[in-house]
Formats: C-alpha cells, sequence, structure tokens
C-alpha cells in the first residue's frame, strides 16, 4: 500500500469511522470501501475535500440478485477510490450526487436505464441510452431480464419535446443535428436552440448506437470478449483490447512478460498516433480546410500499413491476449518502422507550423470553445480534453500500464482552453508517441511474448485504465469462477467527455458547433457501446 | 440564321454548357492535384465527362418537393437564376464580340452586374421557400453576405470602367491595350478576393457550409432541380472568370496570328478563363472557411474601404495611365 | 501552406488506383484462411473459441470439420491460435466481396491428389 492510499484511508476513517463497512484494496492503486446506502455522499464529500481535481470515473452497477450493487469509482492522485455501497431491488432509490459532482449526470442516468437505480434528486430523469418506446420495466443489465420478442413489449411513444417546432413564441428556432447530420460521422441527437447564429441551448441524447455490449459480453467467454471489446471502437481497438486483457490479468494475478509489455506499447502508440492524425484531419473538415484535411489523411496511411505490418490488420488490431499479445515482431521490420517515423515527425514540424501561422485556421479555432480549469474539473473530462485546459492528467504516468513507467515522455498540456489548445495537444501528442515507440523498438527485452493462461478465470474482480487517444478508459470486470464474466462495464473517453459539450457549445456562435464538437474527438459508437 | 446560330450553339448556349462542364472539371482536376489527389478518371478521357455524368445522374433521379414549401417560388427559382446567369453572360463579348450581335450599349456593365444580384437573390428565394431550418440559414447568409460583398465588387468594377472612360464592357475590354492587371495590379488581386465570397467558394463558402448547415439553400432539392441549382453555381463561377477576363485582362483580345479573329479571341479567351479558375481554385485550396461574422468583419472593414482607396488611387494616376489606354 | 498546396500540384498523386493496381499486402495479413484438412483432427475447438460463431462443424466423410462462413467471420484468426495441429493457416487473399453469400465459405473439402501422391 502506498502513501497515497494510505492517506486516503486515514482522511476516510476518521471522517467516517463506524460508518465504513469494510476496505479492501486488492490491486495497487485501487481501494475498495463499502458504506451503506446514503453514507456514500459523505464519502464522496471527504474525497472531494481533500483533492480538488478529484473526480468521477464511473458508476458501475452489479446485479447480486437480491440487491444491486453501486460501485462510484473516484479517481483522485492517480488512485481509483471506489465506493461501494447496496440498494433493494425492489425499491432500487439512493440520493444522486450530481450536486456534488455534476460531471455524474450521465453516469447515473446510464445506471438508471440498464439497472432501474432512481436517482433521488436527479435534476432531469430522462432516457439517456435506451430508447423511449423501450418497455418501462425491462432493465437490461438485470441478471433475470428477458430479452426477447422486444417488438411485442415495445411501448407506444409520441412525438418528444424537444423535436417539435419552434417553441419561445418563434424567437428561437430549434435546429437538430443529428441523428443523422454531415458533421457527425456517427449517429447520436443535438437539439439547439438558436437565435440568429447564436447557440442557447443545447441538448444531447445518445444511445442511438447501442448494441448493448456489456450484456453480450456475459454471455461470451474471456477470449471471446477480447474481441467483442475491440469492436466497441474501431479506431482505439487496440487500447479497449490491451485494458480488457490487463483487468482480467489483474484477477488471475499473472503478469504479461516484458517483451510482450513493450509490444502492447508499441501498438497502443500507434493507435494513438492513428487515431490523433484522423480527429485532427477530420477537424480541418469541419473548419472547411480541405487541403489540410487531405494531407493529414495522406500522412496518416503509413501508420496504417505499419499496423497492418505488424498486426495484420490495418484497423482492428486484435494484437493483445490474456497474458501478453498475439505475435511477435519480426527484427527486420523494425528499421522500415524507423524511417517511416522519422519521415513522419518531420512532417509534424509543418503541421505545427501551420498550426502556429495559418491566419484561417487561428481565426476558426482560437479562442473557440473555450472550457476554462475549473469547468473541466467539474465536469470531470479526461484525456486531451483535458490536458487543454491545463488539467495535468494522463494514466500513462498516473498509474502506469504496459512498459510507461519505464519509458521516458512528457505530458503535454495547453492552457488556453479552447478548439485550438486541444487540437495542439494532440499535434505535440503525436510527435511524444513517435519518441515511445523509438524508444520500446530500441530497447525491446527479450524473452517469450506471451504465457498460457487457463480458459477459466478465478472469482474475483478488478479496475483497469488504459489513457486511450481520447482520454481515461475504465473496465470494470467481475468473475464468478468461470469461463464467463459475471460482469464487465466498460466507461469510455467520449462518454465524459460529451458533457462537455453542452457548456462550450451554449453561447457561442452555430457556425462554431462543428469545429468545437470535432475538438473534443467525440466518438458515439464508444459512447453507448 | 447568323443570329440563331450565335444565340443557341455557338458561341451562345451550347458553347457556354459545354464551357461551363469543362471549367468544372478543370476546377475539380487542379483542385484534386493541390491536394495530392488524382481527381475524376474513369469518365471520358481523364474524366472529362464527369460533370456531365453528374448532370444527367442528377436529371434522372427523382424530384423531391416536401409539402410545406412554397411551392411556385420552390419550383423556379433554380431554372430562373440558372437562366439568369447564362443571359448575363451573353452580354460578354467571347469571340471578339457579343453573343447577340450589336447588343452591347453604354452601361451594360451595371446591367450585368445587375443581373448577377438579380441572380443570387434567387439563390436566396430557393432557399427561402423550402421552410428547413437549414435551408433558412443558408438563404439568410446568402443574403448577407451578397448585400456586403456587391458593394466592393461593384467599386472595383467601376476602377476598370474608370480607366477605359467607358461603362460597357465590351469597350473596356477593347481599350485594353495593356491589360489593366499590370496598370492596377491592387484591384484585380482584390477584385478576385471579393470575387471569392460572391461565388461562394472558401474562405467564404459559409452560406452552404455543409458541417454546419447540410447543404445550405440547396438542402431540400434533389433530381433536376438540384442539378439546374448546381448547373447555376458552375455558370456562376464561369461568368464571375469571365467578368474578371473582360475588366482586367483585356477579354477575348490578344495577338492574331494566322486566319480567322474570331478563331484566336475565342482561344485567348478560353485560356485566360482557365488561368481566373486555376486561380481562385488555389485560393480555395489554402484558407479554412471562416465563419459568418468574420466573413462580414472582412468585408465592412477590410474590403470596403479598400476599395474605395483603390478607386481614389486610381484616379489619382490615371493621368499618367491614360496614354496606355485606347 | 501557401508553398506547399502549389508544390503539390507538379508531384504525383498519392492515390492507390486500386482496382487497377492491387496493392501488396504483408506477410502475416488475416485474409481469407487456408484450411488444411489432412491435418485437422476435428476436435472442434476453433468452432467453441470463435467470438463470432462463424464455424460450423460438418460431416466430411463421417467426420466432423470446421466450415467457415466468411460472412460472418470477422478475421480475428482465434482459430488459428486455438488449434492445437496448426491445420489453419493465413492468406493475403481481401478481395471476398460477392454478390452469393452460399460462395463465402472455406469448405473442408478432401485434396485428393495429395492424398494419392502421399
Amino acid at each position: 500500500m502506498t502513501n497515497v492510499e494510505q492517506n486516503i484511508l486515514t482522511a476516510l476513517s476518521n471522517k467516517l469511522g463506524e460508518k465504513i463497512l469494510q476496505i479492501q484494496t486488492p490491486q495497487p492503486r485501487k481501494v475498495f470501501v463499502r458504506v451503506n446506502a446514503g453514507v456514500h455522499r459523505d464519502a464522496l464529500r471527504v474525497l472531494l475535500d481533500k483533492d480538488e481535481s478529484a473526480g468521477i470515473s464511473a458508476i458501475t452497477g452489479v446485479d447480486l440478485g437480491e440487491k444491486i450493487e453501486l460501485m462510484y469509482h473516484i479517481r483522485t492522485h492517480g488512485t481509483i477510490v471506489t465506493i461501494r455501497t447496496e440498494v433493494s431491488r425492489e425499491d432500487a432509490r439512493i440520493k444522486s450526487i450530481t450536486d456534488l459532482i455534476p460531471g455524474a449526470i450521465f453516469h447515473e442516468r446510464e445506471v438508471t436505464d440498464l439497472f432501474g437505480v432512481i436517482f433521488e434528486g436527479y435534476p432531469s430523469p430522462k432516457r439517456l441510452i435506451l430508447s423511449e418506446n423501450w418497455p418501462k420495466n425491462l432493465f437490461p443489465l438485470r441478471k433475470d431480464a428477458e430479452i426477447t420478442n422486444i417488438e411485442d413489449k415495445l411501448e407506444k411513444v409520441t412525438v418528444l419535446d424537444e423535436d417539435k417546432r419552434s417553441s419561445d413564441g418563434g424567437t428561437l428556432v430549434n435546429i437538430i443535428m443529428g441523428p443523422q447530420h454531415p458533421a457527425f460521422i456517427e449517429p447520436e441527437k443535438f437539439s439547439l436552440k438558436v437565435d440568429g447564429e447564436i447557440v442557447k441551448e443545447v441538448k444531447p441524447r445518445i444511445g442511438y448506437v447501442h448494441r448493448g455490449v456489456e450484456k453480450a459480453a456475459e454471455k461470451r467467454t474471456y477470449l471471446q470478449d477480447i474481441y467483442l471489446v475491440e469492436r466497441i471502437c474501431g479506431i482505439c481497438n487496440a487500447c479497449h483490447a490491451a485494458c480488457f486483457c490487463q483487468t482480467v490479468e489483474a484477477i488471475m494475478g499473472t503478469k504479461a512478460p516484458p517483451r510482450a509489455k513493450y509490444l502492447r506499447t508499441v501498438v497502443l502508440e500507434l493507435n494513438r498516433i492513428h487515431s490523433h492524425m484522423l480527429l485532427l484531419g477530420h477537424a480541418g473538415l469541419e473548419i472547411g480546410y480541405e487541403s489540410f484535411f487531405q494531407y493529414m489523411w495522406r500522412d496518416r496511411e503509413p501508420i496504417m500499413d505499419m499496423m497492418e505490418l505488424l498486426t495484420g490488420n490495418r484497423v482492428i488490431a486484435s494484437f493483445s491476449t490474456i497474458g501478453g499479445v498475439r505475435r511477435d515482431f519480426k527484427e527486420e521490420k523494425i528499421p522500415k518502422i524507423k524511417v517511416e517515423l522519422a519521415t513522419l515527425k518531420e512532417k509534424m514540424s509543418f503541421y505545427k507550423h501551420l498550426f502556429d501561422r495559418d491566419p484561417t485556421l487561428k481565426m476558426r479555432t482560437k479562442n473557440v470553445g473555450v472550457l476554462n480549469k475549473r469547468e473541466a474539473l467539474k465536469l470531470c473530462v479526461v484525456g486531451p480534453v483535458a490536458r487543454g485546459s491545463d488539467v495535468k492528467m494522463d494514466v500513462r504516468k498516473d498509474e502506469p500500464y504496459a512498459a510507461y513507467d519505464e519509458i521516458p515522455f512528457k505530458i503535454i498540456t495547453y492552457n488556453e482552453g479552447d478548439s485550438w489548445a486541444r487540437l495542439m495537444v494532440r499535434l505535440d501528442e503525436i510527435s511524444e508517441s513517435i519518441d515511445i515507440i523509438n524508444f520500446a523498438l530500441d530497447n525491446l527485452p527479450s524473452g517469450s511474448y506471451r504465457i498460457r493462461v487457463p480458459r477459466i478465470v478465478p472469482a474475483g474482480e478488478a479496475l483497469g485504465r488504459v489513457e486511450a487517444p481520447r482520454g481515461e478508459l475504465f473496465y470494470y470486470v467481475k468473475s464468478n469462477g468461470t469461463a464467463y464474466p459475471e460482469r464487465v462495464k466498460v466507461r469510455t473517453p467520449t462518454f465524459s467527455n460529451i458533457l462537455s459539450f453542452v457548456q462550450i457549445a451554449e453561447g457561442g456562435n452555430i457556425a462554431d458547433v462543428p469545429a468545437s464538437f470535432v475538438s473534443l474527438d467525440p466518438c458515439f459508437s464508444c459512447t453507448d457501446r | 440564321m447568323t443570329f440563331i446560330f450565335r444565340v443557341l450553339i455557338f458561341p451562345g448556349f451550347t458553347f457556354i454548357l459545354l464551357f461551363t462542364m469543362f471549367c468544372d472539371w478543370v476546377e475539380r482536376k487542379i483542385e484534386a492535384r493541390m491536394q495530392n489527389r488524382i481527381g475524376p478518371t474513369y469518365t471520358g478521357p481523364a474524366g472529362i465527362l464527369q460533370p456531365f455524368a453528374d448532370f444527367v445522374k442528377l436529371l434522372a433521379k427523382e424530384d423531391i418537393i416536401p409539402s410545406n414549401t412554397k411551392s411556385v417560388v420552390f419550383r423556379f427559382a433554380p431554372i430562373l437564376s440558372f437562366s439568369i446567369f447564362v443571359f448575363a453572360l451573353f452580354f460578354l463579348p467571347i469571340d471578339g464580340s457579343n453573343v447577340i450581335p450589336h447588343s452591347s450599349f453604354e452601361g451594360d456593365l451595371i446591367f450585368v452586374l445587375a443581373l448577377i444580384s438579380v441572380a443570387n437573390f434567387f439563390l436566396f428565394l430557393s432557399g427561402w421557400s423550402s421552410t428547413n431550418p437549414y435551408s433558412a440559414i443558408g438563404a439568410t447568409r446568402v443574403l448577407t453576405q451578397f448585400l456586403g460583398y456587391d458593394i466592393p465588387l461593384f467599386i472595383f468594377a467601376l476602377t476598370s470602367a474608370f480607366l477605359a472612360n467607358d461603362l460597357s464592357i465590351s469597350t473596356i475590354a477593347a481599350s485594353q491595350n495593356v491589360p489593366f492587371v499590370l496598370l492596377i495590379p491592387w484591384a484585380f488581386a482584390l477584385f478576385i478576393i471579393t470575387l471569392q465570397a460572391e461565388l461562394e467558394k472558401d474562405p467564404f463558402d459559409v452560406p452552404h457550409a455543409e458541417t454546419e448547415i447540410v447543404a445550405g439553400y440547396e438542402t431540400e432539392y434533389s433530381g433536376r432541380r438540384l442539378a439546374f441549382l448546381k448547373l447555376a453555381k458552375d455558370v456562376q463561377i464561369v461568368l464571375g472568370a469571365v467578368i474578371v477576363v473582360e475588366l482586367f485582362l483585356s477579354g477575348p483580345y490578344g495577338p492574331v496570328f494566322l486566319g480567322l479573329p474570331a478563331f484566336w479571341y475565342t482561344l485567348w479567351f478560353i485560356l485566360k478563363v482557365l488561368f481566373v479558375v486555376m486561380i481562385t481554385e488555389y485560393l480555395t485550396c489554402v484558407f479554412a472557411r471562416l465563419r459568418i461574422d468574420q466573413v462580414l468583419v472582412i468585408n465592412w472593414r477590410m474590403l470596403i474601404p479598400l476599395s474605395i482607396l483603390s478607386l481614389v488611387a486610381t484616379v489619382a494616376v490615371a493621368f499618367w495611365l491614360n496614354p496606355l489606354v485606347v | 501552406m501557401l508553398k506547399e498546396v502549389l508544390s503539390q500540384i507538379f508531384r504525383k498523386p498519392a492515390t492507390q488506383k486500386y482496382p487497377e493496381v492491387k496493392p501488396k499486402v504483408p506477410d502475416g495479413f488475416r485474409g481469407r484462411q487456408i484450411f488444411d484438412i489432412d491435418l485437422c483432427i476435428g476436435c472442434g475447438l476453433c468452432a467453441r473459441d470463435c467470438p463470432a460463431k462463424a464455424i460450423e462443424m460438418v460431416d466430411v466423410e463421417g467426420k466432423k470439420k470446421p466450415l467457415f462462413h466468411l460472412d460472418l467471420c470477422i478475421f480475428c484468426y482465434q482459430c488459428a491460435e486455438s488449434c492445437p495441429r496448426n491445420a489453419i493457416k493465413t492468406s493475403g487473399f481481401f478481395e471476398l466481396a460477392s454478390t452469393n453469400k452460399h460462395e463465402l465459405v472455406v469448405k473442408p473439402q478432401i485434396n485428393l491428389q495429395k492424398r494419392s501422391e502421399a
């Protein structure tokens, strides 16, 4: 147990004393504290008082049969403190924490949708993930939910309020962006109220690509789940697989061999480079800078080829597995990769120069969609969005996984908090990633690249975190001692970030909506799962 | 007979249509090469028939008219704006004389510029009558942008007219022994920038910024109406380029080597228009799209003062330049 | 950017002329499977582990052998990894588009010629 964890536990037991029912520290940097329902708010307050940059990572619900367990995963000082509490199944009610942490809004609504837990004092209890015509008392992630013949059980819905035409006596125009809109690659809906060209109100509605991956994961073996979670998001697929494998390895108590850790690092960083370049190019398209978009995606192509060379596929890597990685790098391929990376690094300096100089690009991104540090902390944003608002937070440093504890690199932060800063963070991170890959390839340890693990995972639970290109990716896996997991919880980075869009879009120009939205790097299939 | 031939075949309707499609192809090809792509490839040699194929494809598509549109305006706006653009082209000398012989008159420059404004107004109407929020926003953007940019465009056009001492386009073109671009290069450069805004091209393509407001005023259009709307845009680009050629690049006139002057004039004309199209395409490629408020600020704070300054400067140097003008 | 755009006009486009010029795939590319029926012992591990349930065990001469449904396959090659005899191998063949669903299978066929040679 490290000092940080000790400090947190002392603070908690000083304030709460007898109210703490149980303390567990199964993994390094992970603390589980069990309290009664109601006390969770006090425990949360203690953590928030202690660390102003503490934020919520996720709320996990688990169906225990008689009861439903709720876990509030709070990140503070690079540690995840999990406050666990239980509510009864029949009368699932608990006090909301959104007044303490506004960033928990979506997390709570998700649990309401999927587990039927009602959060008292919650501002707008509407559907978030499930569609409006989903049966009222069917909560998909409860174990006894019968999801068969759904068509017969669907409810009848009339037109939703926000879809109705003009309200407010006609002064404000309703513009509905999505589910299909050219600015969004994936379907998600944002209802904007517009006064002329100024956005007055934004209402997000997600869930259009909800595929029930968490439920599906319970029906498949751990081995099959690797490939399932990989398909939550095509762009950051390697991160999902690596995070899941890491979490399952933590339950098993095994560790991937050193060579596997380095190989994972290389693929994760390649994943990051290609994701960032994709976003930067896309940002160029959103602000009408087509040449920039074409050049960026042209230069991204060698990265895809590298992925193909190393993993056997351009996009879906299928590289990590429980206990290591699935294939080794051939030595003769390494020089070729290094040459490509060197060319890319040169090009990155050209783009950086462009971002510093180009007048039209700066006009469209500077001082647009400003998210200051206080708001960023309040809304618990993660990844480049947080780093663009001067929040120093990176799972690779906070809680090193793979080989990041042995590789030197910097956390890039900018303090402007606008679209430009968020894009610059990504641009600089590409250069940083190139250095990481070079270092990893130079210092590749020898030895085996995977260990064989049994198909059956011992009972237990574990948390895993990975810094995906879009920010902190969070997994919770609970095992019941069979080959099938009891519960797999995935909290993707965009799910945390999407709330900040409301903050940055309101009061801005409608022309800035796509430009500032894309700077958050939203991924809707991640968000909905 | 000559009259009908001139109006329908050359240099009238057919020639203008084919030339528009050719310009569209050049534009796409050059933009592709600037962005390191290949551009249209499959239809015809090097994809030269692609614009034609696109047009025919749209003609064959189903034409949907939303039920709550102002239907008369909605139906006729595309074809009207297209015909007005083509009509405006008839007053510009293409093969040395106007399409309709002896139609040139004192002040047709103002007439042509006014026609452009009217055609733009029809583009606005097409969006406004769609009763779709995206179209409505696109339409208001068209209107705000054209209302502003018509002013500097007009003043820059007057600069040339002033030098030539005439308000008739064919006289202005004919009086350029030395192309005006060499005499008043600043006016030429600023005119091109203003034209970018008139033609809704980057960095001023806000009225149909597809990532913000889908297709702007075109959103509800489909089938042959969309085909004509697109064609109207293409003709407008050609028209803009032709006006630049007439006002600053001595129109279709150039050295005649052998044979008919009309042949050489047409050739010079085509080459010059392509040159202008390439410049506008280059500008499109190097800039990002501005926001509507920034577009307006650039107009009112920069281009209008500059246009007046440029007129004053031209007046000041006109005394020395006049010997160079016929 | 001003210079960059101009210089691009004189450069070769980066576009791959795909249908005319076929790209070369690296070895180890996960394309259509090559199944060697002589190595297969019919254990069915591949079908059990397949995340997409794309492998069906069918009767070939009285023994159970895997049949790959490529329209379901996600090309993860977990089957190749699970196979105790390495009967499933990768190939660089990726042009799998077809208008007929029934063509999209890798059938466990007995290679008669090979057998007679042996």
